[in-house]
């Protein structure tokens, strides 16, 4: 009984941890693209402002039950990536699922979020929704190649799918796998582009094309639940990143130096550049970025 | 006697009655129909046990029957979805034309695929191959339309097979002198190496064109989507994993006995996942429901093929798996095509959409079913995909793995197009009259759908009756009962608990619904599709928001390079070309007296002529 509260306190904890850092990740993306565009921009903490607006506001119409259960789903998808993925080196504080699953597991249940809000987003019958949904599935076959070669490549490498083996490969050997497998790095990086869905990559939403695409129908809480989902995955992603290829974090502040500076490389690619074609995007990562993930393959197999 | 014997008797029996019980009552007939079914499939399992068997003699020939583990597990895909199938094919049905033809070939399909399980000697497996593929070809043309494009391609594809096979026997017998399995296999390791080759090569070809391994797969997409969808879904679930039992039989008692099995596994596993990826890619394009699953049958068999081809324990315990949730997933989703086109009479997505809240529970069975497809935890499908990427990694196939993962991701596509085509999307007025099939075809679905959830969360369930198949046909078990509890393992001793991950994702879930879905839906209302903000504007009534043509149009742009190439065109250039080799030869076989009477002139004259030159 003990365990098992222990167990839901870790997860509230690690959930708690995420939707704050999250949040001010947004709002520290707000600040910076305004800062580069010079303008003055919204405070850090306007997500939460804009977070609270939402979960006070009271929905008056639906689609039917499947526009219900969508930000069920993708809150589903985001918590249990969030369980899977260690946060910390030495994990007492958040125990948590990381035991439980491996990467491949993760690969799978982060896909199941974007596929349930397709579903709740396919029910509201706006055209634009459903064209955003079809940019997003097939973008996620552009970005997933680079992406599953650079962990392919990490796991012939160590002989290991386990998220946490990786990191303990990397405390034992006292180097960090950006740096032994620096294509595989590079190759995920140009994939975490893609993931993130920061402008030139940003088009699903595709603001003033689109009008916002798969949420475009939802207010209220739903807009709130989905707001949070996103803001967790997004933490999910950097710590993931993190705990691959940065040597993971001992406590929070180094956890939350890496991801921000990891973080930074999604922000400022998306200040240089304009939104691709949905074509040339899913190009762009068969191109340079899986050459990078075959570099990687290769090397894991030669110098092993 | 022997309840074998009685098993083929009761089938038999049982397709001749109910053929001709229609001319009496259509009820009776039904009835009839569904007791052949169930009655041999529930003796199957209950008066059959393991190592039972039966022979019959004819001619100085004797046929074997016995049942195996491995003939058992293919059974639970035969049986158990023929079971569901029938009690949907009933209510499907109704109302159609030449109800005999289609139960008795139903009947014999069934019957034949048992046979097959159960055959032990080469000569009775041809009789129930050849049985079955004459079954299904009927059923294929059974709608009468496209009898030449389709019934005929699937007929010389399936001949091509049979023939193949049938070679192959006769070299079995005519080096070891007996047509018993059991002696190819033990007199295997010792033939010369070309017929080594040429007996799993011939004998593959014939597993390979029931299971549509690419390039023999041209003909599923139209047979897959002509026949009956009731019988379809016994057509691709069951019958197409004939093929891969075969396959499965053919690579672990013969091909992996011999150093050069290496090659056939490389070969095989590559075309397996050329396969799955030029078999999504097509579903992707497809507008017709049918043809998207055909292809996609297409597809998933690639992965099966793959990891029976890889044949390390995992690979093969990956791909039966994948083998029998691809019969309860695929069977399921025909059978929900096959409820939305009676309903509405059209499987077209670019004509029907919106039917979510007119046939909810087709929609709960079609949802499972595609997420099971898609391997997404926590259904079963997702069991099946992660042991054949980790048996794929773990036995150095780096680049296979790439490329079965982007088919896989590639699926998400024509998954939810399916999903979107049918149930989401704009409701239109002109569907505003369509009501929820009929219990007895929605029934089957959903039982078919908690199945797959079961798995999905104890795959113990399969797959130790797949560990005892696997060892029936040889194999030593490495992994000693693990498979009781709700864990999978790699080789390398990473591993996924399913168990706890199910309580979390309920547990997230049903927090999330009660806390947003439910009190969202008491203080909502509900309001139509066309009562939406279209970019800020308010659709008029008759505005068409539907969204159907050109689903994927980007997706297409950037994979366009591949697309532009097709088996089918190839195939049907060399028809062209054996048809203009035939005419020419029509020309010298005029059936003219007169032309054949110059021929032998001319022979004789050039004899004269030049004879001392040729024949010296």
């Amino acid at each position: 009984m003990e365990s098992v509260l222990y167990n839901i306190l870790g997860a509230v904890a690690t959930f708690l941890l995420a939707f704050v850092v999250g949040m001010i990740y947004g709002g520290l993306n707000r600040k910076i693209t305004a800062r580069v565009q010079n303008r003055k921009g919204p405070p850090f903490y306007q997500n939460f402002i804009d977070a609270m607006k939402l979960a006070s506001k009271r929905s008056a119409i639906h689609h039917g039950i499947m526009q219900h259960f969508g930000p069920a789903f993708i809150m589903v998808s985001s918590v249990m990536s969030l369980m899977v993925v260690p946060v910390l080196t030495h994990n007492q504080w958040f125990p948590n699922l990381n035991f439980h699953g491996d990467l491949i597991f993760l690969l799978y249940i982060m896909v199941f979020g974007p596929l349930g809000m397709a579903l709740g987003a396919g029910q509201t019958g706006n055209p634009n929704s459903a064209i955003g949904v079809t940019r997003g599935l097939s973008l996620m076959t552009g970005f997933e190649i680079p992406w599953v070669m650079a962990l392919v490549a990490l796991m012939i490498q160590y002989h290991t799918t386990s998220i946490v083996d990786l990191m303990n490969v990397q405390i034992q050997s006292g180097t960090w796998l950006m740096f032994s497998s620096p294509f595989a790095f590079i190759a995920a990086v140009m994939a975490m582009l893609g993931m993130f869905r920061y402008s030139p990559f940003d088009i699903v939403g595709a603001p003033a094309e689109l009008a916002s695409g798969p949420i475009s129908e939802n207010g209220g809480k739903y807009l709130f639940v989905m707001m949070s989902a996103g803001s967790v995955f997004a933490f999910v992603k950097l710590t993931l990143y993190v705990d691959l290829f940065m040597g993971g974090a001992d406590n929070l502040v180094i956890l939350l130096v890496k991801t921000f500076v990891l973080y930074l490389i999604p922000v400022l690619y998306s200040l240089t550049t304009v939104r691709y074609r949905t074509e040339h995007a899913i190009r762009w990562f068969w191109g340079w970025p899986s050459f990078f993930g075959l570099l990687a393959i290769l090397q894991a197999v030669f110098f092993k | 006697m022997n309840p074998v014997l009685n098993i083929f008797i009761l089938f038999l029996g049982g397709a001749i009655l109910t053929y001709f019980a229609g001319r009496i009552n259509k009820v009776l007939q039904s009835l009839l129909f569904l007791a052949s079914v169930l009655v041999p499939a529930f003796l199957f399992y209950t008066q059959l046990s393991i190592g039972q068997s039966a022979t019959f003699s004819v001619d100085g020939i004797t046929l074997n029957w016995s049942l195996n583990y491995f003939g058992w597990l293919f059974s639970l895909i035969v049986l158990g979805l023929g079971a569901m199938a029938a009690i949907y094919a009933v209510s499907y049905m109704k109302g159609k034309q030449r109800l005999g033809t289609f139960y008795f070939n139903f009947i014999l399909s069934i019957m034949s695929m048992t046979g097959i399980l159960l055959s032990q000697d080469l000569i009775s497996f041809f009789i129930f191959w050849e049985i079955m593929t004459w079954s299904s070809y009927l059923m294929t043309i059974y709608n009468g339309n496209k009898v030449q494009s389709i019934g005929i391609k699937y007929f010389v594809f399936s001949a091509i097979g049979a023939y193949a096979m049938l070679m192959a026997i006769v070299m079995v017998h005519s080096i070891t002198g007996s047509f018993l399995i059991k002696d190819l296999i033990n007199a295997y390791p010792t033939m010369q190496l070309g017929m080594q080759i040429w007996i799993p090569v011939l004998l593959l070809t014939g597993f390979a064109v029931k299971a549509a391994m690419m390039p023999l797969h041209v003909w599923a997409p139209g047979a897959y989507s002509n026949s009956p969808m009731a019988y379809t879904s016994v057509f691709s679930g069951a019958l197409s994993k004939m093929g891969v039992y075969g396959m499965t039989i053919v690579f672990v008692t013969l091909i992996n006995k011999i150093p050069q099995g290496i090659w056939f596994r490389e070969v095989i596993a590559w075309m397996g996942g050329i396969t799955a990826v030029i078999g999504t890619l097509w579903a992707i394009k497809q507008d017709d429901a049918k043809k998207l699953l055909a292809y996609s049958s297409v597809a998933q068999l690639g992965y099966i093929i793959t990891g029976i081809a890889i044949g390390t324990e995992l690979a093969l315990l990956a791909g039966l798996f994948l083998a029998v949730m691809h019969a309860l997933f695929k069977g399921t989703l025909f059978m929900v095509v096959g409820a939305v086109e009676k309903q509405t009479g059209t499987t077209n997505f670019t004509e029907v959409s919106g039917l979510i809240r007119k046939m909810p529970w087709t929609f709960f069975a079609a949802l499972l079913s595609i997420i099971a497809l898609a391997g997404i935890p926590p259904l079963g499908g997702f069991v099946g995909k992660w042991m054949l990427y980790e048996s794929l990694i773990t036995s150095n196939h780096y680049l296979l793995v790439i490329v079965i993962f982007f088919s896989s991701t590639a699926a998400f596509l024509y998954c939810y197009k399916f999903l979107f085509g049918f149930f989401l999307g704009q409701e239109e007025k002109e569907w505003s009259h369509v009501k929820e099939a009929p219990a007895a075809m929605v029934v089957p679905m959903v039982i078919l759908s908690l199945l797959m959830f079961v798995l999905g969360t104890f795959p113990g369930i399969l797959l130790s009756p797949i560990n005892n198949g696997l060892q029936a046909l040889g194999y030593t078990d490495s992994y000693k009962n693990l498979w009781e509890t709700s864990v999978i393992l790699n080789g390398w001793g990473n591993h996924v608990v399913l168990q706890p991950i199910l309580y979390y994702i309920i547990a997230i879930f049903l927090f999330f619904v009660v806390f947003l879905t439910l009190k969202g839906y008491k203080n909502t209302r509900y309001v139509t599709t066309k009562d939406i903000s279209s970019s800020g504007e308010i659709p008029k009534e008759d505005e068409n928001l539907t969204f159907s043509e050109n689903f994927y149009q980007p997706f297409f742009r950037a994979v366009e390079p591949v697309m532009r190439r097709q088996i089918d065109k190839f195939y049907k250039n060399l028809g062209e070309g054996l048809e203009a080799l035939f005419e020419f030869m029509r020309r010298i076989y005029t059936g003219n007296g007169q032309t054949y009477a110059i021929y032998v002139i001319a022979f004789v004259v050039i004899m004269l002529l030049f004879g001392n030159y040729l024949l010296k």
